[in-house]
């Protein structure tokens, strides 16, 4: 399972995100490009997610990890942070009916990361939060 | 990657055209959203989002359309003018298709 642990700031986001659709590149699947587009949306919810919240006043580390189960073409990606506990998927889902002069800014990532992907789970354990979040590479895009 | 975005603003009269392109996210939203604030105390009456060079937006480029809706005027009308498959497929998933203009 490639891995890559960098400081959890928005300066590295770029390189995080690449880190992951760089590997999503290799793989011989169709349709690819409207994957990779999905799955950067995706990370970069996430990850901004951690970069903003996981940690207070010292910087922490985020680890990426991704893997492909040729098997059942799922595509998973693992992010885990030392950060203060949180569950992402706790937060409601923006009422998206709303008219945007009344919309809330906040939990519209969230949402998204959970419309993209086909599983999503969150665990906390030994001090770490991670967020797993699986893609099948022959749903619909 | 500084350069991922390009945008320029142009307001005449009331009418504001933003053109866009590139991938519009986290890192730079930030940027257009100050540079839309001065719009603020301006009368404005529409604003052209032209999306067509726009390759990607994420929720933080979202939330920068929100913005022109509830800061810049609550009458003014927002349209997004050619955006590609993969931008109209994220206002949809965040469900703003309903309340903006999307021209070809």
């Amino acid at each position: 399972m490639p891995k890559l642990k960098v400081p959890a700031v928005k300066k590295n986001l770029d390189k995080m995100i690449d880190f992951v659709t760089d590997g999503l590149n290799e793989l011989d699947i169709k349709e690819k490009d409207k994957y990779i587009s999905k799955i950067r949306l995706a990370c970069e919810e996430a990850l901004v997610n951690i970069i903003s919240y996981a940690y207070e006043e010292e910087i922490g580390q985020v680890e990426i990890a991704y893997s492909y189960n040729e098997a059942n073409n799922e595509f998973k990606i693992e992010l885990t942070d030392a950060g203060t506990a949180f569950n992402p998927l706790e937060k409601p889902d923006p009422d998206t009916s709303l008219p945007l002069e009344e919309r809330e800014i906040g939990g519209l990532g969230i949402f998204m990361i959970k419309k993209i992907m086909d599983k999503v789970s969150y665990k906390r354990e030994d001090g770490k939060n991670t967020l797993k979040m699986i893609k099948i590479l022959n749903s619909e895009a | 990657m500084s350069d991922k975005l390009e945008y320029s603003i142009q307001e005449n009269q009331g009418k504001v055209e933003v053109s866009l392109s590139g991938y519009l996210d986290a890192t730079n939203a930030g940027d257009l959203l100050e540079e839309l604030k001065q719009l603020s105390d301006k009368e404005i009456e529409e604003i052209k989002f032209l999306v067509s060079e726009l390759e990607y937006i994420a929720s933080a480029g979202v939330r920068v359309i929100i913005f022109a809706k509830q800061k810049i005027g609550r009458d003014v009308s927002v349209t997004l003018v050619s955006p590609q498959e993969e931008v109209v497929d994220v206002i949809k998933m965040s469900g703003l298709d309903g309340f903006l203009n999307i021209e070809d």
